[in-house]
């Protein structure tokens, strides 16, 4: 016997960004607590709008099935006296499970004979543990902001109004966060006020689609995407759709209907980015582009009721629109009264760290790191200067304080505003590239400077004063920040030490830095561990990038190309042979014990062909690869080891390398010595674990 | 009531409604303040278990938010018609919803939404969860259920309804600019809202951003603070309630001069705070001494009384 389960919670307008998650994790605990107390069921459905919270699961076991229930007493030895009566351990037992001693049976083991307690235990009917399971289910959600109402002392995201908990077609009667559970959900706030009696947990959806709620929240998503796609079509637009957005709005509407609404053209004389952020953060917008990519001014807003007159509700939002722009109108404006450069002095006051200075005290260690990249980084060193002092100081305008995510951007455009060098602006713009892991990089080497030395100087100074990120801490995103240098510098071909470059942001912190400990000594590996994960999420296996960090493990634009004449290198046929003919030099020289700095081979020693050839061979391409390493030719290199692949085989199959003869053994040690470093000069290839 | 044709129409409709719902109708607090949360009718009611619903009119002043009057909806003083509710009822929403209808407004026509705005105010040590509320996208009101006040747990809730008037005017009257309303219609003409305040933006603005004497309004400060504490002292917390408030309109002048820079802001931010608390606390007590009056009052908001 099976039935469906449904419960909905109905509450005032829940926090945008609590909707999915708490119906995601609501159904995560019911399942678990269903499985805790061995129901089976069907499929589980999530149901989300901003008003309710819905869990509908089908067909679940409607009573737990019996079980044998199996209790071991004391030992049966010396429990019944000569009166009959059973020993204190014995009585207390026979109470303990609620029976007298002549219920109790016995079992034999090999041990001996014991007292035990056996029965069926009837299994519980789910209606009966449906309101702990709720209860509980509730009482576990991560909640970011609990609140009270009322008098009550009950807590939630919002004021609960009314839950719904239907096992099959009957009502499971309990409390819930204060309200009574029973069958009475309720429709859309203005068009359907009224409450709605849910039949059947299969009924919920569409009767809630009558009352004019699309409960489902993907399909309301799917809806909103339709809806803003196709409205955009129909004017020959392309709707600016950020996924973040998208979820936005659905957590905040319940019937969702997309209207086109327009603005000023007059306002696209303000940098688009603004513009998009006024109609997107303040507005939960979507703004739209034309076929070019060029802003357009029109937008379009999602609104939560099929009004009866729609232009009411769009020339409203055009009024808000206009004062949104207006007011970034007003900042561009207003910003570009004074020079950029101009904003300068006030980074004094903004403090950039507690213990790390002022955002001036910041941009003058930016500046002096800056210079160590110039010659590396072929950069002009007056553009290099300026681009530092003008970094932060578009943090210190009205649009910036505004919309904190058009950091960098308005520099930009303001730089180009003041005549400042193209190049200059477009790596202000560029500074926070990359903003996330997928994020595009910045393409000049000014922008790429700027980044590196802003990022090298926060986690330099954070593990310094010991703020190295510890499980899921990390206030100041060094791990976000750790891996854009990752990235950084994987594109930067001078011979750049990540070590020195940590040196060199410790020196220009100097004494003004008071280190709590030795933690500074832990940002090199915790820089190439989020190396190692980025190349892993590439999906480049992690004993690949082993391999090449055993060799090189400082020059990341060295890591990097070595990695990818390696994944080259495993594709060839003779790759598995010789992986594992390293592996097999690495023990037998291990083994040996012999010293390897060693490794001049005697060709008069050398007696059998395998091992001749061998040599020849090796010579052959010891001389090829000779001067390609200082070129970083690491494919070629990788190739030509390819050649070895047979003459190796063949000495392992025909040379005896420990021959009695100790001059002979000796010098085929160091010819195994030898082929190690040729076969390992470019990544410890017998890491690798490859199969043919 | 008909719909209302001008400003000082909505305010009498929301007073007139909210009279209705059983609130005491107070008068503006005559101080400079930010926001109708200041009024001790909402800050110091809002502590302690007395039940309380009130509704007024408070003007208030963002030195910050001044345009000069250019821009069409922001300006540096505005109204807030603010209602408070204590404990919130549960048909809060409701009945928020109800008065404006009471204005003319038809949630079947214009597009109402509570989107989520959790309300904070560092220098009250107050916090509290709600909403602002939408109407085709434009914030006329913000609705919050207090949580905290003066550092104390509000048992109960107090619900406390902050309607935008100039924008829920701009928005019934069918206005783009604020100052183009009509303040009232007089058999002389049309007075507008810009005839009575547009001359207030353009000087305040000049006044707040370009010459408000940062040094004594330091030391404005510092006194208002020193004599808030004093205040506390003498277990005296409604007058050192009036200090805390001058201390915190003299912070936000000083902030529209960039006066404070980020660290210094905290820092001020903290010493109103610590005001604040001593103060809230200090009310407590008293309203303890007083053997809380208004702890037996029967809620009446909901019932109608005419």
């Amino acid at each position: 016997m099976s039935n469906d389960l449904l419960f909905e919670l109905g509450s005032e307008e829940l926090p945008s960004g609590a909707v999915w998650p708490l119906v995601d994790e609501l159904a995560n605990r019911l399942t678990a607590s269903l499985a805790k107390a061995t129901l089976q069921h069907g499929k589980v459905y999530r149901y989300a709008s901003p008003r309710r919270l819905a869990v509908l699961i089908h067909d679940v076991q409607a009573t737990q099935a019996s079980q044998q229930l199996s209790r071991r007493g004391p030992a049966c030895a010396g429990t019944i006296d000569s009166q009959g009566q059973p020993s204190k351990a014995l009585a207390g037992f026979a109470k303990s499970c609620g029976v007298t001693v002549a219920e109790l049976t016995t079992i034999k083991t090999e041990k001996g004979e014991w007292w035990a307690y056996e029965a069926m235990m009837p299994g519980v009917n789910t209606t009966d543990l449906l309101p702990s399971m709720i209860n509980e289910a509730i009482a576990g959600l991560s909640i970011a902001k609990p609140m009270r109402w009322g008098r009550g002392e009950v807590e939630f995201a919002r004021p609960v109004h009314w839950a719904v908990l239907l096992f099959g077609e009957q009502v499971v009667t309990t409390e819930v966060l204060g309200v009574t559970t029973g069958r009475q959900s309720v429709g859309h706030r203005f068009h359907h006020p009224q409450a709605v009696d849910i039949v059947s947990p299969r009924a919920y959806e569409a009767l809630l689609k009558d009352a004019f709620v699309v409960a489902d929240f993907k399909m309301r998503r799917q809806m909103i995407i339709d809806q803003v796609q196709q409205l955009a079509k129909q004017h020959g637009f392309d709707a600016v759709m950020p996924e973040a957005l998208i979820d936005e709005v659905t957590s905040i509407v319940e019937w969702p209907q997309a209207l086109l609404a327009d603005f000023e053209p007059a306002f696209l004389d303000v940098p688009a980015e603004a513009l998009i952020a006024a109609m997107q953060i303040h507005q939960k917008c979507f703004a739209l582009r034309d076929h070019e990519g060029k802003l357009v001014p029109h937008f379009i807003t999602v609104a939560n009721i099929q009004s009866s007159n729609p232009q009411q509700v769009i020339s409203g939002n055009e009024k808000v629109m206009r004062a949104r722009l207006s007011d970034a109108a007003f900042f561009y404006r207003q910003d570009k009264k004074q020079p950029l450069i101009d904003y300068a002095p006030a980074t004094a006051n903004v403090v950039f760290q507690a213990r790390l200075g002022s955002l001036q005290d910041k941009t003058l260690r930016m500046q002096a790191l800056m210079n160590y990249l110039v010659h590396p980084l072929a950069l002009e060193s007056a553009q290099a200067l300026r681009v530092t002092e003008l970094s932060k100081c578009d943090l210190m305008t009205g649009m910036v304080g505004e919309f904190p995510e058009l950091q960098g951007l308005m520099g930009c455009y303001y730089a180009r505003h003041d005549g400042e060098d193209e190049a200059v602006a477009q790596a202000l713009n560029e500074q926070y590239l990359p903003r996330f892991a997928a994020d595009a990089l910045p393409q000049s080497n000014l922008g790429i400077a700027l980044s590196l030395v802003d990022r090298l100087d926060t986690l330099v100074g954070n593990f310094a004063i010991g703020q190295k990120p510890t499980g899921m801490k990390d206030p100041f995103k060094l791990r976000r920040h750790a891996l854009a240098v990752v990235r950084l510098l994987i594109g930067v071909p001078a011979a750049m030490n990540l070590s020195t470059l940590i040196d060199e942001t410790l020196h220009v912190y100097g004494s003004s830095l008071k280190q709590t400990g030795n933690e500074v000594s832990q940002l090199q590996p915790f820089i190439l561990e989020r190396m190692q994960s980025f190349y892993q999420g590439q999906g480049v296996a992690a004993e690949l990038v082993q391999a090449v960090r055993a060799r090189q493990d400082d020059w990341l634009f060295d890591i990097d190309k070595r990695i990818n004449a390696l994944l080259e290198f495993i594709k060839l046929p003779e790759a598995v042979s010789l992986s594992a003919a390293c592996k097999r030099v690495n023990n037998i020289l291990q083994q040996a014990g012999m010293p390897t700095e060693n490794q001049t081979v005697e060709q008069d020693l050398l007696e059998e062909p395998a091992e001749k050839i061998l040599f020849n061979q090796l010579q052959a391409v010891e001389e090829q690869v000779a001067s390609r390493y200082s070129a970083g030719d690491y494919g070629m290199i990788l190739s030509q080891l390819a050649s070895l692949r047979d003459p190796v085989d063949a000495f392992f199959d025909h040379v005896m390398v420990m021959a009695d003869n100790q001059a002979i053994k000796n010098n085929r040690l160091r010819l195994l010595a030898r082929l190690q470093r040729l076969l390992q000069g470019v990544a410890d290839i017998s890491l690798l674990q490859l199969s043919s | 009531m008909t719909k209302p044709s001008t400003f000082q129409d909505i305010i009498l409709t929301l007073q007139q409604f909210w009279a209705t719902q059983g609130c005491a109708l107070l008068q503006p607090l005559d101080m400079e303040v930010g926001a109708g949360t200041f009024h001790p009718a909402t800050f110091l009611r809002a502590i302690g278990p007395e039940s309380w619903s009130a509704a007024y009119v408070q003007p208030s002043r963002r030195p910050t938010d001044g345009r000069y009057g250019e821009n069409p909806n922001r300006v540096q003083h505005y109204y807030q018609f603010q209602v408070v509710l204590k404990p919130s009822p549960l048909d809060i929403q409701e009945k928020y919803l109800d008065s404006l209808r009471a204005l003319g407004v038809d949630p079947l026509v214009d597009d109402i939404r509570f989107v989520e705005d959790n309300w904070e105010s560092p220098t009250l040590g107050a916090w509290g969860l709600g909403w602002e509320v939408w109407q085709n996208g434009m914030e006329v009101s913000q609705f919050t259920y207090f949580q905290q006040v003066g550092g104390m747990p509000c048992k109960p809730v107090t619900g406390e309804l902050t309607y935008g008037l100039e924008r829920l005017a701009m928005f019934i009257l069918g206005f783009d600019s604020m100052f183009d309303m009509p303040w009232c219609k007089s058999a002389q003409g049309v007075v507008t809202y810009g005839d009575v305040f547009h001359q207030n933006e353009v000087e305040m603005s000049a006044y707040n951003f370009e010459h408000a004497n940062v040094e004594a309004l330091f030391k404005q400060f510092d006194y208002c603070e020193a004599e808030a504490q004093k205040l506390v002292d003498l277990q005296l917390p409604l007058p050192a309630y009036e200090m805390v408030i001058k201390a915190s309109h003299a912070f936000n002048l000083l902030d529209a001069r960039h006066a404070i820079s980020v660290t210094e802001r905290q820092r001020y931010i903290l010493r109103v705070r610590q005001l604040s608390r001593a103060v809230a606390l200090a009310y407590y007590q008293a309203r303890e001494a007083l053997g809380f009056p208004l702890k037996h009052i029967s809620h009446s908001v909901g019932r109608n009384i005419e």
